[in-house]
């Protein structure tokens, strides 16, 4: 299907996802939490999306929603030439081989019982029928793919450090040649040194296999350096999406750029200014009010809100050096002009 | 050591025999398996052993008393009671088995199955489990048995039915949670289908509580064969069984008071074996489960090296002083291994001093142990630590208690595990202050209202009656440090105050921990592992590495000028908000484990830099300047790259201060839009 239309790899449109919270008394009524509100995202083959968002803002809802461990509520999801709203119970296991997932914590996501060479061969038994010596000799292979020695293979889970570990979700989820891995938090839970061998692991892998990455992170530096596109997300939508020089340099939407001036900075002249951005931005904040039902989901916390942002939730304006982003303060048909608006992000700055 | 998450492991391969070098310690366990091979045995070899027949005897020889024919007499009908106790053992573990098998059998495939599928099939299965358990166990046995008629097999089936509940409903409870675990996530995204996942990554996996329980279910059945066979529904008259035997005895209790011991001693050492049997193997996956309780650990005076610390760590006038700090653990199969060693350093009054470091560098266990907080097997020695010159080495945990929450305040990463969820947050700090202070019920609840207003959380009075759960993580960590605060410390320790948060609450957080600094005038051990937050508000660094403070001295040089190869690699790798510029630089392979530290440099298989001579004496902290401190043979030659050095070209710098400051009104949406022409 994919090669007579040559779309993007993931199509995501109108994403919705529902859960129904446990009853907390029996005569209460189920409450419904709305973790992902109406999203859409698209990425090419051998591209990068990054997703940012606070915790709890649906960023790893939409990656599982992908992945189909969790049923959207609505909309369609179309992944690597799958409808994905059209599987039943089963996912077919060709599905299961061009999407693919590392997850944030590397030590829970292996089963504790099987040692590393088990874990990278299972989808190789599942999906190739690979046994004995051929599957051992595509193991070691797989292994030394992710910088891990074939010594390895015969360890546990928790014998090894938190980047090995995470090599190893790395090596499995390339056991089977996807087209698409879904990474969520892949580093959130590694130390900064080990942080970035896995962030040039991940690189390396791409540039020699081609594999689309959607990279879910809460840490913006880290999903700028990782990726060629950025959605932000908060509280179940994303309020802005375009390039990740531009969204990282010239945010538009206030959301994302308090999310930015919250970045801490190791240089501490540079980390002066950004507090004192950081304060600004606060102290121009209102005082916390209830956060509205429907409208703009950042009202709440918003400089500039305006009565309308607690009615309607904004439409899309694209930006112009690329991407569109959800606030009234641009508009609806117009086109937003970050540049123009945020003095201080002028290119004489630089 | 919080690593050993590995609760499962226990079933097979190499960590099986980890597990069973730990069984040998639990010298208990190895007697009553013991005591549970011997019944076994005697089961087994039951016909080799006995002197008689057990069901013939000759009735004139009938209630005699131990002799050398019959070690243990004989019973009113003659029978050797030494013989009958033999075969006895047998009936009494068939019956277990075979309940126990039957309730495996039954138990727990459905059990996986109902855990696993959820849904109506599983509330079909829980109220049918719970239907059956409402009756009392015997109660309900002994009807059935009415109902099918007596006999060994039947009763010891109804029996297994029965345990088959128990056994549902646990395994169904595993199977449920261990539905949820990312690895079941995991495998599925590698493709498994759902019988694969049940029963090649489920089952191992809950294998060790289902273990647990099945042995101490062969106990429960081993009473139910006997009171059964007691009552007459068990075993057939006259066979031996040690329910049988109890009977025959009550009936001759008059003649012989002796006869009801050794079956009714039988009985209660063999349950009381595999009791206990299941019990240490409770013990022992438990202990593979967590890797430790928090325990109480004072400091124990050592003499140190004597030698004061380069400048860099020391402070002209310290509020704490650390010297010669050592913390050590002991390790299965490599005696003690010592996790932080020789920490000195100082905190000035009013200082905010940063301890960073990566997991494992023992920043935390330093901080830790000095509020006696270290783990329990951890011994924790030092020369001198001292607050407000006032020496804590040798004091007691109880007087140390009343140091941490008194003068030392604590904070920790996760805000809402470290507060009690059955409390209102208000009682809880409430509490601390009429412990500490000894304030009356009215002025304590006047003081927390006053804390919560200092730390900025919205209508104090109102959220005093909220509990944990309802404060989100950056008002929880609010809360936590509001508890800090309560007995106005001299020294607030921080332990990673901001990693549970979301960035733009976590610089809510270190504005607030600046501005308390500003008006109370305590000092901050900050501990972390974000560079970012350490520039952000810390005046002095200390970065560890390995179990040793690497490099010391003000911020703002140590970052733009790092003294230590370490340091330097750390700030290159940390991801910044700057234009891409190729790959991330990072520092290759990972922190050692503390075994393996090397005798010199811990930092030599991973520095750039290294030399032969970095490997062959320890390194020794030296000065540098008169106000930093480095760990590195090679600092006096080596030029290393600060975070000015950072190729930023094409980046903006942070917009600069002075932008007009917008407030939420309306108009400016006239100076944002731009119409299109
Ligand atoms: N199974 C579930 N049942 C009920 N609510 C859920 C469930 N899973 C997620 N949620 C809720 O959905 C919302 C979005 O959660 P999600 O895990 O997608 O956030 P996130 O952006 O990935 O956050 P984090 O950075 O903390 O991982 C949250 O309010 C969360 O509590
Ligand atoms: S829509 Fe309104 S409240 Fe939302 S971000 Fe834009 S200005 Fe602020
Ligand atoms: S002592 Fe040698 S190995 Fe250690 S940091 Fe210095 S140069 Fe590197
Ligand atoms: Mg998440």
């Amino acid at each position: 299907m994919k090669t007579t239309d040559p779309g993007p790899l993931l199509r995501v449109r109108n994403l919705t996802v529902t859960f129904t919270e446990r009853r907390s008394t029996p005569w209460r009524r189920p409450g419904a939490v709305t973790a992902v509100n109406d999203i859409d995202l698209d990425i090419e083959p051998g591209g990068t999306l990054g997703l940012v968002g606070e915790s709890g803002s649906g960023k790893s809802t939409t990656a599982r929603a992908v992945l189909r461990l969790v049923r959207p509520s609505g909309g369609s999801i179309e992944a690597a030439g799958f409808e994905v709203g059209s599987f039943g119970r089963r996912v077919p296991i060709a599905y299961r081989r061009a999407v693919q997932a590392v997850f944030q914590d590397p030590l829970g996501s292996l089963d504790p019982t099987k040692v590393i060479g088990d874990i990278v061969a299972e989808p190789l038994g599942i999906h190739f029928g690979l046994r004995g010596r051929e599957r051992d000799k595509r193991v070691a292979e797989l292994l030394d793919q992710v910088g891990l020695a074939s010594h390895h293979g015969g360890r546990y889970p928790y014998e090894l450090s938190g980047g090995q570990r995470q090599r190893v979700n790395i090596a499995r989820a390339l056991a089977v040649e996807p087209k698409l891995i879904i990474l969520d938090e892949p580093v959130s839970a590694l130390d900064v040194s080990v942080q970035s061998q896995v962030v040039n692991l991940l690189e390396d892998v791409q540039e020699r296999t081609g594999v689309a990455y959607l990279f879910v992170a809460h840490d913006l530096a880290v999903v700028r350096h990782a990726s060629d596109r950025i959605a932000v997300m908060y509280r179940s939508r994303i309020v802005e999406e375009g390039p990740a020089d531009r969204i990282c340099e010239r945010p538009a939407h206030p959301y994302t750029e308090a999310l930015l001036a919250a970045v801490p900075d190791p240089d501490p002249a540079r980390q002066r200014l950004q507090r004192e951005r950081r304060r600004e931005l606060r102290a121009a904040a209102p005082a916390a009010g209830p956060r509205p039902a429907t409208g703009c989901p950042f009202a709440a916390r918003c400089p500039h809100r305006m009565p309308v942002c607690a009615e309607t939730f904004p439409g899309w304006t694209p930006v112009p050096d690329g991407g569109r982003v959800a606030c009234h303060l641009f508009g609806g048909e117009g086109t937003a002009r970050p540049s123009d608006t945020h003095p201080d992000y002028q290119e004489t700055s630089r | 050591m919080s690593e050993v998450k590995v609760p499962a492991a226990a079933v097979s391969g190499r960590s099986g025999s980890r597990l069973l070098s730990r069984l040998v310690q639990q010298r208990a366990t190895l007697f009553w398996a013991a005591v549970v091979l011997l019944v076994v045995l005697a089961a087994l070899l039951s016909p080799l052993l006995s002197p008689h027949d057990p069901l013939k005897g000759n009735i004139r020889e009938g209630l005699l008393g131990p002799s050398a024919d019959h070690w243990l007499g004989t019973d009113k009908l003659g029978r050797d009671v030494l013989s009958r106790l033999l075969y006895g053992a047998r009936v009494a573990l068939l019956a277990g088995l075979e309940a126990v098998g039957i309730a495996a059998l039954i138990g727990i495939p459905l059990g996986l199955l109902v855990g696993y599928l959820g849904g109506w099939p599983d509330r079909i299965a829980m109220r049918i489990v719970e239907g059956v358990m409402s009756v009392p166990f015997l109660v309900l046995a002994i009807a059935l048995i009415s109902v099918l008629g007596p006999g060994l097999t039947k009763s010891m089936a109804v029996v297994g039915v029965v345990y088959a509940m128990t056994l549902l409903r646990l395994t169904r409870g595993q199977a449920l949670a261990a539905r949820e675990e990312l690895y079941v996530d995991g495998v599925r995204v590698a493709g498994a289908g759902d019988r694969r996942i049940l029963f090649r990554h489920i089952l191992p996996n809950i294998t060790p509580p289902l273990i647990v329980q099945v042995t101490l279910m062969i106990a429960g059945a081993i009473i139910a064969e006997a009171t059964l066979s007691f009552l007459g529904l068990g075993v057939q008259a006259g066979q031996a069984s040690w329910g049988s035997m109890l009977s025959d005895a009550q009936a001759s209790i008059r003649e012989s008071f002796f006869l009801a011991l050794p079956p009714g001693l039988a009985i209660l050492l063999t349950v009381l074996a595999f009791n206990q049997v299941g019990d240490g193997l409770r013990d022992l996956f438990a202990r593979e489960a967590k890797g430790g309780s928090l325990g109480v650990n004072p400091v124990h005076h050592e003499s140190g090296s004597g030698q004061p610390p380069p400048p860099g760590l020391v402070a002209a006038d310290p509020l704490l002083r650390v010297r010669d700090l050592t913390v050590s653990f002991p390790q299965p199969g490599a005696g003690r291994v010592t996790v932080v060693q020789g920490v000195s350093l100082d905190v000035a009054k009013g200082e905010i001093l940063g301890l960073v470091g990566e997991s494992g560098s023992g920043k935390s266990v330093t901080a830790m142990s000095l509020l006696g907080l270290v783990p329990d097997p951890g011994r924790v020695a030092a020369s001198a630590v001292e607050l407000d010159g006032r020496e804590l080495t040798g004091l007691s945990f109880e007087e140390l208690r009343k140091v941490r929450g008194g003068a030392i305040g604590v904070v920790f990463q996760e805000p809402i595990a470290s507060l009690n969820p059955a409390y209102t947050v208000g009682d809880q700090v409430a509490e601390v202050l009429r412990e500490h202070e000894g304030l009356s019920r009215a002025q304590a609840r006047a003081r927390v209202v006053e804390l919560f207003e200092q730390v900025h959380i919205p209508e104090p009075d109102k959220r005093i009656r909220d509990y944990p759960h309802q404060f989100s993580g950056g008002m929880a960590q609010r809360v936590m440090i509001a508890m800090a605060l309560a007995c106005r410390p001299r020294l607030l320790v921080a332990d990673e105050p901001t990693t549970a948060l979301d960035v733009t609450v976590q610089g809510q957080v270190l504005d607030l921990l600046l501005e308390l600094r500003a008006e109370t005038g305590m000092s901050i051990l900050l501990i972390t592992h974000d560079l970012g937050v350490v520039a952000d508000v810390a005046d002095r660094v200390a970065v560890m590495y390995a179990g040793q403070i690497v490099e010391g001295g003000p911020t703002e040089d140590v970052f733009r000028r790092p003294a230590h190869p370490y340091t330097e690699g750390l700030l290159a790798s940390l991801p910044r908000n700057v234009r891409r510029a190729g790959r991330l630089p990072s520092i290759p392979g990972v922190v050692p484990p503390p075994s393996a530290w090397p005798v010199g440099c811990h930092f030599a298989d991973r520095c750039p830099y290294a030399r032969p001579q970095c490997l062959e004496t320890p390194v020794e902290l030296s000065a540098r300047g008169d106000d930093r401190a480095t760990r590195c043979v090679r600092a006096g030659e080596l030029t290393l790259a600060g975070v000015g050095d950072v190729p930023a070209a094409g980046e903006p710098l942070p917009p600069a201060a002075g932008r007009p400051v917008v407030k939420a009104d309306p108009p400016l949406i006239s100076t944002r839009i731009e119409k299109r022409p």
